[in-house]
């Protein structure tokens, strides 16, 4: 196969996502030749194509502003066909019992029992295109649960806390997070006595100091609750030559002026350093490796010009060193493809790859408060309560932290259109038309302001178990419009995990309860895919959209498939990088993780190369 | 097409049904001009019981009818074709979007229809991913519902 360009490069990168860009910036400043391979759609020159597709979209899933197209034809509902093209993603609005299991509408082939209800994005930037933003760190414990929790026999990390505080800082400056040491120092985290965040926290919403006052003094599980300001990669100052936070309330899907920090920021950065180029719309489909030595030697790739179109091309990418670089999912799948010269896969060794997929199944319950707390207000969430993270509870069911949200009930129940429907048309959707009024004039508004000013919900955010029966292979069936397999999900909840959720339940009875807010979640609906019981209730559930650990890293081949460094036990050339690496999906949200692991990673490379 | 009372009534009746001032549905000074762009929806999606609809209101109103009976004659005492257009037009002020009333999929007109949106206005917010406040307005009680959609509130 002839190669794709005739350069030279140190390195060469599968991914164009937050941490392949991380990387490839790191590796151009220090005069290294890099060559990052993207699947999806260019950089864009500005939002504006992205911005008009959410305005118009029906469906305004996290998915709806990006290419290709989640609906066919634009602006309706029905959903593309994955078998058409040549970069087809999961959506959200597929989870539907009649479209999670149809291979003509979820590009996931979903063999259950439970669905995985996760997504990710196949662009430049990746999936911090429709990130929300939220930067916390992982707590001491979460980087050794077989040390504290002995009993769970899960594995540790191959790093502590303290190892990657330095890694931490570096990324909340790469990435411009906004907090507050002070408030974050909690359950364990340290800080350096002379580390700041990159700006000042951001502030937070009357909802927060609602919650924040109405549960002082709460305890759950021998645990205070204690609302607490999330860490943010966005703008509370200019930074980075972008603009301060407006409070667009749209973080997910897409924040309109781009005060929301996400990885085409890096990419931009890494191709300016003209160290950095960069292939779009080429799809890494097979890893070769030399047999005698291990090291990898090409990346064979497809190429198209179209997102319908027949493949334009196919050529090989080569250099020193490999970094894959393409997510939980996709990073897997190319190692399981590429099998021609050793059956099992690349860096399979310890059989583990693909294996432990996990996610944040969340919990969400939803409530009117007593009085006013102006949701739809604010970035999409500005605190959460973290002191439910960690306690003795955690050998016997999941932990969860507790996301706040500014958007009332938007991702319950999709308002404020089901509501505004439902007084309209006299239906009952949202359950606070229960007389099945239908108003018009001063009536409407008064009955649509009373509820939409007192929305709220909570996410829970649950810590999902690490089971190697949690897997994705590529499909031996069904593939894409460019004839590669697309990804084949096995996916459950443990009952530790399960049990998480009967836990999450009581702590938002005792919230609402608390606050004398009056609760409407919705009981779960056997028809809903996600549909699971356990202690006699019954739940259903979100992804959260925290793709982790299908290549966990360790310190030992046989039960690991990467290294501390994130290089491959089994080819000395070839690095993993993202949350595929992470042996537990911990307590909070990934991506700030991600990128001090990324930056790590960077190092070590560059060490690699001398 | 439509001439400019057609169009003067159109806001007028929206208005009473929406609840929200027709100065704010249509203000003096209108570069974005919605109200023709509703108006041209509702023409295409729904036709005569549009037509039929107009009409009915400029003789109620002639009549010296109240807001009050010139919506209940339209939303409940004209048929089912004049009151779904009705509300379809309410939910076309209100989210931007073309509600069918047979229940099939809605489309959004257009993005200044989805950023014109009066949902989020009467949650006292904008809507989402079109906000013109400046950072930290979120720590703040908005404005009242009254200068939001003018009337009484």
């Amino acid at each position: 196969m002839s190669p794709c360009n005739d350069k030279q490069y140190d390195v060469v990168i599968v991914g164009g996502g937050i941490s392949g860009a991380m990387i490839a910036k790191q590796l151009g400043l220090a005069g290294k030749r890099v060559l990052i391979v993207e699947a999806g759609a260019p950089l864009p020159v500005n939002n504006n194509a992205d911005l008009e597709r959410f305005y118009k979209s029906v469906v305004k899933v996290p998915e709806a502003p990006y290419t290709p197209e989640i609906v066919d034809p634009p602006g309706s509902t029905t959903p593309s066909n994955p078998n058409l093209q040549n970069t087809p993603r999961p959506t959200s609005s597929v989870l539907s019992a009649d479209d999670w299991q149809n291979p003509n509408a979820s590009m996931l082939i979903q063999k259950g029992p439970l669905p995985f209800s996760s997504t990710y994005e196949r662009v430049a930037g990746g999936t911090t295109r429709h990130w929300l933003g939220t930067s916390l760190r992982f707590l001491p414990s979460d980087f050794e649960m077989a040390k504290v929790y002995p009993a769970l026999n899960w594995p540790n990390w191959p790093l502590t806390y303290d190892d990657l505080v330095p890694w931490y800082g570096r990324a909340e400056h790469e990435m411009g997070v906004s907090a507050d040491k002070n408030d974050q120092a909690y359950l364990g985290m340290t800080f350096p006595a002379d580390y700041e965040y990159a700006m000042p926290k951001i502030l937070q919403s009357l909802l927060d100091d609602t919650l924040s006052q109405g549960v002082a003094g709460m305890q759950l599980f021998d645990q205070p609750v204690t609302v607490t300001s999330t860490p943010q990669g966005r703008n509370s100052r200019p930074y980075q030559s972008r603009r301060v936070c407006a409070g667009n309330t749209n973080c997910i899907p897409i924040c309109p002026i781009e005060a929301k920090y996400d990885a085409t920021v890096t990419l931009k950065q890494a191709l300016n350093t003209g160290n950095v180029d960069i292939l779009y719309q080429t799809v890494a489909t097979e890893i070769l490796i030399d047999t005698a030595s291990g090291q990898v030697t090409q990346i064979n790739c497809v190429q198209y010009d179209t997102q319908t179109g027949d493949k334009s091309g196919e050529c090989s990418v080569a250099g020193t060193i490999f970094v894959v670089a393409a997510h939980a999912i996709e990073t897997p799948k190319l190692l399981l493809m590429s099998n021609k010269q050793i059956a099992a896969g690349i860096a399979n060794r310890s059989g583990l790859v693909g294996k432990n997929l996990m996610d944040h199944p969340i919990y969400l319950a939803w409530a009117l408060m007593p009085e006013p707390v102006f949701p739809y207000r604010g970035p999409l969430s500005t605190s959460g309560i973290e002191s439910l993270r960690d306690g003795p509870f955690r050998k016997d069911r999941a932990a969860f932290r507790i996301e706040i949200g500014n958007e009332g009930w938007n991702f319950p129940i999709s308002d404020p259109y089901t509501t505004t429907l439902d007084f309209i048309n006299g239906t009952n959707h949202s359950n606070l038309n229960p007389q099945n009024r239908q108003l018009f004039g001063a009536d409407l508004v008064a009955a649509l302001n009373h509820n939409f000013v007192r929305q709220f919900r909570l996410g829970f955010l649950m810590e999902q178990e690490p089971e190697t029966s949690n897997y994705i292979v590529p499909s031996p069936e069904y593939t894409d419009h460019l004839g590669i397999p697309r990804p084949e999900i096995h996916y459950n909840l443990s009952d530790y995990t399960k049990r998480g959720f009967v836990a999450a339940k009581q702590a938002a009875d005792a919230i609402f309860n608390k606050l004398g807010a009056t609760q409407f979640t919705s009981q779960p609906d056997p028809n809903n895919p996600s549909y699971f019981e356990i202690d006699g209730e019954a739940f259903t559930f979100f992804g959260a959209g925290h793709i982790v650990g299908t290549y966990t890293m360790g310190t030992d081949p046989s039960s690991s498939v990467v290294q501390a460094t994130q290089k491959t036990w089994d080819h000395d050339n070839l690095y993993l990088v993202g949350s595929g690496v992470f042996p537990t999906v911990t307590t909070a949200n990934p991506t700030l993780t991600i990128t001090a692991m990324a930056l790590l990673a960077a190092d070590a490379i560059k060490q690699d190369l001398g | 097409m439509s001439n400019t009372q057609d169009v003067a009534n159109f806001v007028a009746l929206s208005a009473i049904l929406t609840g929200i001032a027709a100065d704010k549905l249509a203000p003096n000074v209108d570069p974005i001009n919605i109200k023709q762009t509703y108006f041209d929806t509702t023409q295409q999606e729904a036709g005569q019981p549009f037509q039929q609809m107009l009409a009915q209101y400029s003789t109620l109103k002639s009549a010296g009818k109240s807001d009050d009976q010139i919506a209940t004659a339209i939303l409940h005492g004209s048929g089912n074709a004049i009151g779904n257009t009705a509300r379809s037009i309410m939910a076309l002020w209100y989210l931007g979007g073309w509600y069918p009333s047979d229940g099939s999929a809605p489309h959004v007109v257009s993005s200044n229809a989805y950023t014109q949106g009066w949902s989020w206005r009467v949650a006292q917010a904008h809507p989402m991913g079109f906000s013109q406040l400046r950072y930290g307005y979120w720590t703040s009680v908005p404005p009242t519902l009254k200068d939001f959609v003018g009337n009484g509130g």
